[in-house]
């Protein structure tokens, strides 16, 4: 055991840091795409509403391994060649995207309706009505749903070792297929994934307090 | 004042007394609840009332003192001491009926599978004979032909007269009603008073927490008032209502008609 | 050049494969029912230790990747001297997983359950088993059922992790023909169409049940 962990210990440490890279990078961009796509369903063109709930529908009926297979496998027969690396973030990112989307509806949908007249009462102009009122008043309820689903993503990251992205699962099973020992690494993969998911989820908490404390002061 | 009865009382409670963390909410409570009469608890929010109604059938557990039904005790095996066990306490819960001020019917049953339900389960009579008896409980409150709907296809005064004929199927010997009607619009309050007028003329034992003061006044054998956890006062209607002395009861009163501007 | 051929020739294997995905997800669910309503009753339970193994039992398998979880239970129960056919451990893994969540659905639909249905039960003297079966349950179903049905929506995409342990369902039969025929891209998109259909079918008929049980 200290022998294997002597032995692969560098490389389970770069598999934990590739793991947190994609899951942070996979984890903003989708936000970044999702609240993009939102923006643009609620305010854009009409006519883009049903191609984006198509969108959303294909990526929320589908799994993940899946789009991963049709992107990293598939791309290349459109002219899409990509490394596993970016192939991984940019699946991530497109997944991600889908349910953020919804999340941040759903956040729209929940701001009070008095709360806009009232600012349009006042004579703000609509971009500054989603800017400065419906903008922060949805993502104090939406908060709690995003994270989670950023808790939810950290586990995703595990298949992108399916397309050979040398994260910590993928480290873990090289690990396996050259040593033949199972039980160690099987666990050290279980207990680390526990603990991260642990931590970023306490942090979430933390993050969620933090952010919707004067809505709990009242009670 | 004066007691109605002479004969033993169907509920009493001895020196009563109920915390919520620090605060007192029943204050060594004393009361007869008289056999075939009909009692009214009344008095401001907060003050006790529905908390002692639901001591009664130890929905609340008080901390101290007795609590009899029939001049047996309920919740504890001996005043003071061990809490008497699940069983013994749903044999005595059987004989006592109980009307919420939410209703509390079970919406995913039928009217008949609302009052046929305990008629079943606890009463152990067979499918048939409960659905019988339902039906006979249900024609009494003026709704044999609901039977079929479930509690969502009803009025709110509706709702609670099933309830009503739910805790009358189960025969009991004391019914306790938590404001019955405060959860009705004011149209619907009739209907469900006139089905508790009948069972009062019927000589059925009744406790009713109560803010309808026409009811209390024109219904009630005797009217309780209750403020801060204490008794203030007891006595007929007419005792309570027009002749009381006591400074809180006559703010309490003054208060009532002020915002109902109503003689009664 | 995209090859509809490609699809329509091999559409009838993929949906024989179908069959597994189902098979998995939809016992998967089930099982996890079961457990989750065990795990909701011991996360309910007046005992410490009870409420203890019930918020661990949840911890873990909603921390850990069920991928992980498939190959702890595919690489260690034959270590430690449980021999199960790979189908039959990667349903029970699944169902375990979703027992965690189902559970919090379990739980969550009891609290929803207004204080007073329990009272009015406690009122005529019901006793507890009647309580639950006749009362609380049906109840908590019908308030679950959306989120129910949302769970094998999720289980039928997680099934598709099981290739993994070598199990033939829609995406391991999907990676043959597409090695096969040099097609991925027609193929994976197939399956992903396919596990669509499947998706939306389940959503369909969710509703159709939501509205059945509608009082």
């Amino acid at each position: 055991m200290p022998d294997l962990l002597h032995r692969y210990g560098p490389d389970l440490l770069t598999g934990f840091g590739m793991t947190l890279f994609t899951w942070a990078l996979g984890t903003l961009l989708g936000f970044a795409l999702g609240f993009a796509i939102e923006l643009l369903r609620r305010f854009g063109p009409k006519r883009l509403a049903w191609p984006i709930r198509a969108y959303v529908e294909f990526i929320r009926g589908t799994p993940f391994l899946v789009q991963l297979f049709v992107l990293y496998y598939g791309g290349p027969l459109i002219g899409l060649r990509l490394d596993a690396l970016p192939a991984g973030v940019l699946g991530l990112t497109i997944y991600g995207s889908a349910y953020f989307t919804e999340i941040l509806r759903a956040g729209f949908d929940a701001v009070p309706k008095g709360q806009i007249e009232a600012a349009r009462a006042m004579g703000f102009t609509d971009g500054v009505i989603v800017r400065r009122i419906m903008v922060p008043v949805m993502m104090v309820s939406a908060l709690p749903a995003l994270v989670n689903f950023a808790i939810i993503l950290t586990k995703e990251t595990v298949i992108l070792s399916m397309i050979t992205v040398p994260e910590i699962m993928f480290q873990t099973q090289t690990m396996m297929s050259e040593t033949f020992a199972f039980v160690e690494p099987i666990l050290i993969l279980a207990l680390f994934f526990w603990g991260f998911v642990e931590v970023i989820s306490r942090l979430g908490r933390r993050l969620e307090r933090r952010f919707t404390h004067y809505l709990l002061e009242r009670s | 004042m004066t007691t109605l009865s002479s004969s033993p009382a169907a509920a009493s409670m001895r020196k009563v007394n109920k915390y919520y963390g620090t605060f007192h909410a029943l204050r060594d409570v004393d009361l007869d609840i008289p056999p075939g009469k009909v009692t009214c608890l009344i008095g401001p929010s907060g003050s006790g009332k529905s908390t002692l109604l639901r001591c009664l059938n130890f929905l609340e557990d008080y901390d101290s003192g007795e609590v009899r039904i029939d001049d047996q005790l309920i919740g504890y095996e001996t005043p003071g001491g061990r809490r008497m066990s699940a069983r013994r306490l749903r044999e005595m819960r059987r004989d006592i009926g109980m009307v919420f001020q939410q209703f509390n019917l079970w919406p995913h049953m039928t009217a008949l599978q609302n009052v046929a339900e305990g008629l079943e389960r606890v009463r152990g009579f067979s499918r048939p004979e409960a659905e019988v008896r339902a039906r006979e409980a249900l024609a009494k409150v003026g709704l044999a032909d609901k039977e079929a709907n479930h509690p969502s296809r009803l009025s709110g005064g509706q709702q609670q007269r099933v309830a009503i004929a739910r805790a009358i199927a189960m025969q009991p010997r004391i019914m306790l009603f938590d404001e019955p009607t405060s959860a009705l619009d004011p149209e619907l309050v009739g209907e469900v008073l006139g089905v508790m007028k009948q069972l009062a003329s019927e000589g059925m034992t009744m406790v009713v927490v109560t803010h309808e003061m026409g009811f209390a006044a024109h219904v009630a054998d005797r009217v309780v008032f209750m403020e801060r956890g204490e008794i203030v006062a007891v006595g007929s209607p007419r005792e309570v209502f027009h002749d009381a002395a006591d400074p809180r009861l006559q703010s309490f009163l003054q208060g009532y008609r002020e915002r109902n501007s109503l003689e009664f | 050049m995209f090859s509809f051929q490609t699809i329509f020739d091999n559409l009838p294997v993929l949906i024989g494969a179908a069959r597994y995905t189902l098979l998995i997800s939809v016992l998967g669910c089930a099982q996890g029912l079961l457990v989750g309503a065990v795990v909701c009753a011991g996360a309910l339970s007046r005992r410490v230790w009870l409420r203890r193994a019930a918020a661990l039992y949840v911890s873990f398998f909603r921390g850990v990747p069920l991928l992980i979880q498939l190959l702890v239970a595919f690489y260690l129960l034959p270590v430690i001297g449980i021999n199960v056919p790979a189908l039959v451990a990667a349903v029970l893994t699944v169902g375990l997983c979703a027992a965690a969540y189902l559970s919090e659905v379990l739980r969550g639909a009891l609290n929803a359950i207004p204080r007073g249905q329990a009272e009015a039960a406690a009122a005529i003297g019901m006793a507890p088993r009647d309580l639950w079966l006749r009362i609380l349950l049906p109840q908590a179903l019908k308030i679950g059922l959306p989120a129910i049905i949302n769970e094998l929506i999720l289980l039928v995409k997680a099934s598709s992790l099981v290739t993994v342990v070598g199990i033939v369902e829609i995406t391991r039969m999907s990676q043959s023909i597409a090695s096969a025929t040099y097609r991925p891209l027609e193929i994976y998109l197939a399956a992903a169409f396919l596990y669509l259909a499947i998706n939306l079918v389940i959503a369909q008929a969710g509703r159709l049940l939501e509205r059945r049980l509608a009082y």
